[in-house]
């Protein structure tokens, strides 16, 4: 080996490589069939029905649906109130705190100081981040508490299947869309919401995550990939 | 008695029966020089890690038609690199290669003073930023084959080309190299 053909091999051994990621790298296919969670949907469709008022049933033209949240397109939107800033978020409590409440370490990018979080109904942590200078949040809940988002959409609004580093995921951008949500205890809240920024739902392990703010596909996608 | 590990020949073709287990044993053997070989051909590491993934899950789903006998890791590292290499081209970016921070020390080299220190590491900064300016082509090889120390045929699987367009591109790529690197003394 020749002395140039040494240093090229010292010299990769200096490189520096990003941290090795974690790898869920088996084929959805040859996964257990959840019937665990087919029979939660089934009960959860059982309970939307039992809850649903009549001013807000509608045609359902289309559902997409990842791990614990379904988007569904409809002819009418739901009737929804405006959420109040940080009172919507829920409850404000410690990264610890929330933590241990939800089970799972929350998946968050480089942050420099602790971040603000709050929990909403013991079930949905959510953080204010920035995204070139714009407001965007961050929540995060775990398939196990059985928790599952509900978004309406009307037929103006974008959903468009995305991958965020290699798992499944969906954007949904466009005029303002709904969202409702079952507690721990599967329990529907009745409080129905509308939300004005575009929104990146996706999985990681057991966690469904959602970004939502006024950022671009580009911006949040880029956002998504430094979450871990 | 003690169970004996299982060798990687057993190991597919439990994967191949559908053992999860055993597939993710495998997966955690080879992801780190998946990952970064997907880091060199892509060239940052988000698409690095998605390339990996997906390349993994394809893995999964051809084991099928995996060639019994064969060696693992060229095949792995032919379908992860595909995958980092259909991202580069989409993506058209690529970060810099750097050095680690505060290069260490490993047990046995001599402690070099701190002249020698940054002159060594002046060395490999200049030999570094010669590799980024080959073709790109050459510059895969040249990683593949010494930073990642991959064999030869591996080289070939993850550059999906022959053996020999391997070599040539090497002795291309080394003789560059040392031009540019007497042209700058």
């Amino acid at each position: 080996m020749s002395s140039l053909e040494q240093r090229l091999h010292a010299l990769g051994r200096e490189l520096a490589f990003p941290p090795e990621p974690d790898l869920d790298a088996t084929a959805p296919a040859a996964r257990p069939f959840p019937w665990r969670w087919v029979a939660l949907a089934a009960a959860v469709v059982a309970l939307v029905a039992a809850f649903a008022v009549p001013s807000a049933r509608t045609s359902i033209l289309r559902f997409f649906h990842i791990q614990g949240a379904t988007v569904e397109r409809v002819e009418t939107l739901p009737p929804a109130q405006e959420r109040s800033d940080a009172g919507g978020l829920g409850q404000r409590v410690s990264q610890r705190e929330v933590e241990r409440r939800l089970g799972f370490r929350l998946l968050l990018p480089r942050l420099d100081a602790e971040p603000t979080v709050y929990v909403l109904d013991g079930v949905l942590a959510t953080v204010l981040l920035r995204v070139d200078g714009r407001p965007v949040l961050l929540s995060e809940y775990g398939a196990k508490d059985y928790a599952l988002l509900r978004k309406s959409v009307g037929d103006k609004t974008l959903v468009e299947p995305v991958r965020v580093a290699g798992r499944p995921g969906l954007w949904i951008e466009g005029p303002p869309h709904t969202l409702s949500y079952f507690n721990s205890r599967g329990e529907f809240r009745q409080k129905t919401v509308k939300i004005h920024g575009n929104v990146l739902l996706w999985t990681r392990g057991q966690v469904t995550v959602r970004l939502e703010g006024r950022v671009s596909k580009a911006q949040a996608l880029r956002l998504a990939r430094q979450i871990r | 008695m003690v169970d004996r590990p299982l060798d990687e020949a057993e190991l597919v073709e439990r994967a191949r029966r559908g053992d999860l287990e055993a597939w993710e044993t495998l997966v955690r053997t080879y992801q780190g020089i998946a990952f970064r070989t997907a880091y060199l051909l892509a060239g940052n590491a988000a698409d690095a890690e998605e390339a990996a993934q997906d390349g993994f899950v394809k893995a999964q789903r051809a084991l099928g038609r995996f060639r019994r006998g064969a060696a693992l890791k060229p095949w792995l590292l032919r379908i992860v690199a595909n995958e980092a290499r259909n991202r580069r081209r989409s993506a058209g970016r690529r970060e810099r290669l750097a050095l680690r921070a505060g290069a260490e020390i490993r047990s046995g080299d001599a402690v070099p003073s701190p002249e020698a220190a940054l002159l060594a590491r002046e060395d490999q900064e200049r030999l570094l930023a010669a590799v980024e300016r080959l073709p790109h082509n050459h510059r895969d090889a040249i990683a593949c084959r010494y930073f990642l120390e991959l064999s030869e045929e591996e080289t070939a699987a993850a550059l999906g080309v022959r053996r020999g367009t391997v070599k040539s591109r090497l002795a291309r790529a080394l003789a560059h190299l040392r031009e540019h690197l007497e042209d700058e003394a």
